[in-house]
């Protein structure tokens, strides 16, 4: 009984987890030649600075890896971010409790994410044009809303949580922690990203087995907006002021983690781990940089061919395979 | 082995013969095509039902209707006595409906068990039991007597081994009325003999199937009755017992056909191309020739080497290693386009990926391999264009509404006739083609094969590699066996019977062989 078939390797889990070792072991790499080659590195206070640079990006770069295994994509994240940081100030400064404010600013990111499915299943516009949109627009929302100023936040409470610790480690990082592991159940063990998966393979063929593709479209662009927002109360937090132009060029920064962490921009593959040993993997590269006086403009270019050159490795390896 | 079966999908408890789905007036316009004209047919419980009508026909637009693929235009769908919307493909699913479709619609980057439980997925507390889903899917598939993975990625299978995967699929969701929509198109025998047993089980427990084929065999060898469609129309039902070959091709195009494999001899002339050696990946050591004006064919299992084999000789895979001569000179091809260049011309097996621009038009489609020839100076010669396009649709009989059509919008049958018809005024040397006549009617066929008669008296060279015997039998002036890579046996115009062909395909006892057709 035997169907002349291709030889039947092992599952495509160990693929990933291979990856993730070697994105792994590239990180730690950088941390032992930055550490000989600076003093400053290895303190405390660096890496502490370090964790909490990467951390936000992390966060941004797992609900972006939600919608690009659709098959989509998300460019509003670093404007949600901005417009994020301005709805929680203004909540606080207003006089309310911070975890109103907190709440109220993750749903404005739930409705934004909402709005996207909206814009795609429903008006048939593409990912890009209707994040696009939500990108400018978004920036200009939130200018008009504090006429162009900063805000400074007036509670030492709200903003004392992302200079903390807690064992340790930075407060921020927790947070990617607490981002992480649901994100990862929720991805590879429940029936959710199972569908994450299946539409950006196929939609059609989720479609005819009763998928209900439009929701699982909803879902990724909504948990995608509210990483967003979730960032930018963190990020209001870390600088003490809501600022609607903040985080300009996150929402690359977020894309290039996810894509250094194995995504593929086709669709259908992606982890969790992934993009966030991408994220700190960027961090990395740029504090590294701003120890070695590396001039800035060179690290974008670093961050560039650093992207071009693990996207290629990972694409041999998986032709190869 | 029957008492697992029956614990997986307890039978459906229906008295057979009772009519179990009605349609009424059915009835299907798409912009520019009128699909399917109001049909009104009964199908009785438990009976294998064929339906068979020339591409383009609306089979697989009357099979979308009964699975809410697609809005229906007008007319009422009984289902059990009462009518039933079908307006997604989950309310069929859930009334028991369910349909293993003309293309492979799966998720290839999903695993076998995934895609077997997609949408209908086992989790405890939100959390996929995936342990068990896989034990589950791969008892299933065992106990289909499929010989297949359930923990492997579903991309790395063969179209026909997906294919059993969506038949196997559709079983285990309480089905009571399932659809075959030309499932052994790209089946090897001996997958098809494993579909048919499955297909002629799932009666025995009183499921209700709908099989769609070209295959006359086929149908013969499995129906309970059977339903001719021509342009939309339902000519007429009839019981498998009281009907033959020659009223159905009859009923479906309205003219009959004396002979379907159209065999022109030429005499031979010098070697186009030779391959000494030649090793690759997927195949060893394969030396043969290909003359002007013969016909050479490759017959295996599907996975036997032989689309390995040819596309090396195509360049798109480096050979490892052996010669290739071309009119007798030693060559390397690196490359399609050194391929295309030295006159060599293929047409891939897999029409979907490799054969089309789905969201391109017809005509746009037809001129691709020769846009050169038609173009100066860089400029498109629009009238030759459509003259060009006009005339392959019209010589292979294409439906399309107009040659700006869009590919994708094409019964899959005309697909495969854009994917042949492409070629065929490209001015080649060698024309390899590989599954050619994959799902295409017995009108259409017997049109494709007297092409091949025309390319052959302009002196040209074809290959011709296909998993359906009678096919590569009639056609071919010599007959080459593929087994796991390597070329086994070769035979003259019919110099072996189908039975040694067979045997030398799967090198399995001829007993074994017998006992499972
Ligand atoms: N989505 C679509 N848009 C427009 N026309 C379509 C669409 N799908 C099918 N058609 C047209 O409807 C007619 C019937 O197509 P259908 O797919 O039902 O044929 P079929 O009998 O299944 O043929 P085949 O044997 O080639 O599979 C064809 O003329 C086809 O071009
Ligand atoms: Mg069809």
């Amino acid at each position: 009984m035997s169907t002349e078939a291709i030889a039947v390797e092992k599952p495509k889990r160990n693929y990933n987890v291979l990856f993730g070792l070697t994105l792994l072991a590239l990180l730690v790499l950088l941390w032992i030649l930055l550490s000989v080659a600076t003093t400053s590195f290895a303190s405390a206070n660096n890496i502490a600075n370090l964790l909490r640079q990467g951390s936000m990006i992390a966060i941004m770069a797992v609900g972006q890896t939600f919608v690009i295994i659709t098959g989509g994509i998300d460019l509003s994240v670093g404007a949600v971010v901005g417009f994020a940081t301005v709805v929680v100030a203004m909540m606080i400064n207003a006089g309310f409790p911070i975890w109103l404010a907190i709440l109220v600013t993750l749903l404005v990111g739930v409705a934004i994410g909402m709005f996207h499915g909206f814009g795609i299943v429903k008006m048939g516009l593409p990912p890009f044009i209707i994040t696009l949109a939500t990108l400018t627009s978004l920036r200009g929302i939130g200018l008009l809303m504090t006429n162009g100023n900063s805000i400074n936040i007036n509670s030492d409470t709200f903003t004392a949580f992302s200079r903390n610790s807690f064992i340790g480690i930075p407060n921020l990082f927790w947070m990617v922690i607490l981002v992480g592991i649901p994100a990862y159940v929720f991805l590879h063990h429940s029936r959710w990203g199972r569908y994450l998966f299946s539409v950006g393979s196929n939609a059609e063929a989720s479609r005819l087995s009763g998928v209900n593709v439009q929701r699982t479209i909803y879902m990724a662009y909504t948990l995608s907006g509210l990483c967003a927002a979730f960032v930018g109360v963190l990020l209001a937090a870390r600088i003490g002021i809501g600022n609607p132009t903040q985080a300009e060029g996150w929402e690359l920064q977020a894309i290039a983690s996810s894509v250094i962490g194995g995504t593929s921009l086709f669709g259908a593959v992606g982890s969790v781990h992934g993009p966030l040993l991408g994220a700190f993997i960027l961090a990395t590269i740029n504090n590294g940089a701003n120890l070695l006086n590396v001039n800035s403009f060179w690290q974008r270019i670093i961050t560039g061919a650093l992207i071009i050159i693990i996207v290629y490795f990972d694409g041999l390896r998986r032709r190869g395979k | 082995m029957t008492s697992t079966a029956q614990d997986l999908h307890p039978a459906p408890v229906l008295e057979p013969g009772r009519t179990i789905l009605e349609l009424r007036g059915l009835e299907k316009r798409y912009p520019g095509t009128h699909a399917l004209k109001p049909v009104n047919l009964a199908f009785k419980s438990g009976e294998i039902h064929a339906i068979v009508g020339e591409n383009g026909a609306g089979k697989s637009t009357l099979i979308k209707l009964l699975t809410g693929v697609m809005p229906r235009t007008s007319g009422e769908v009984i289902w059990e006595g009462q009518p039933a919307a079908l307006a997604t493909p989950h309310e069929a699913m859930a009334l028991g409906i369910n349909a293993v479709h003309q293309e492979v619609v799966l998720c290839r980057h999903l695993t076998v068990a995934a895609n077997m439980f997609l949408g209908e997925e086992n989790s405890r507390f939100g959390i996929l039991q995936q342990r068990a889903m896989v034990k589950e899917a791969q008892k299933i598939i065992d106990d289909l007597g499929f010989d297949l993975p359930a923990h492997v990625t579903l991309g790395d299978l063969t179209i026909g081994q997906q294919q059993l995967i969506a038949a196997a699929r559709a079983t285990v969701r309480g089905t009571k009325f399932l659809i075959f929509d030309e499932p052994t198109a790209y089946l090897t025998r001996k997958e098809a003999d494993q579909l048919f047993t499955l297909i002629r089980r799932l009666k025995g427990e009183g499921v209700t199937i709908i099989y769609i084929s070209h295959r006359m065999e086929e149908v013969f060898e499995l129906a309970d009755r059977v339903s001719v469609l021509r342009d939309g129309t339902l000519v007429g039902t009839r019981n498998i017992a009281e009907t033959n070959d020659a009223e159905l091709v009859k009923m479906m195009i309205n003219r009959s056909i004396e002979q379907v494999y159209h065999k022109e001899h030429f005499t031979p002339g010098a070697a186009i191309i030779e391959a000494r050696n030649l090793s690759g990946k997927g195949f060893e050591n394969v030396s043969m020739t290909v003359r002007a004006g013969e016909i050479v064919g490759l017959y295996g299992l599907i996975g036997a080497g032989r689309s390995e084999f040819v596309t090396t000789l195509y360049g798109r895979h480096r050979k490892s290693a052996g010669q290739i001569l071309w009119e007798g000179k030693d060559v390397q091809v690196n490359s399609e386009h050194d391929a295309i260049k030295l006159g060599m011309a293929l047409a891939p097996e897999s029409r979907r990926d490799q054969g089309l621009c789905l969201n391109l038009p017809v005509g746009l489609n037809l001129n691709l391999p020769i846009y050169k020839r038609i173009s100066k100076n860089l400029l498109i010669s629009s009238a030759q264009e459509k003259t060009q396009a006009d005339r392959q649709i019209a010589d292979l009989r294409i439906k399309t509404p107009t040659r700006g059509a869009l590919a994708s919008s094409l019964s899959g049958g005309n697909q495969q006739k854009i994917v042949i018809g492409k070629w065929l005024a490209h001015g080649a040397k060698l024309f390899i083609f590989d599954e050619p006549t994959v799902g295409v009617d017995v009108g259409t066929k017997a049109e494709i094969y007297r092409l091949f008669g025309a390319l052959l008296s302009k002196g040209a060279g074809i290959i011709l590699i296909s998993s359906y015997l009678p096919e590569v039998y009639e056609l071919a002036d010599t007959l080459h066996v593929f087994r796991r890579g390597k070329l086994v046996a070769t035979h003259g115009f019919r110099a072996a019977s189908h039975e040694d062909i067979l045997t030398q395909a799967l090198a399995e006892k001829q007993e074994k062989l017998g006992g499972q057709i």
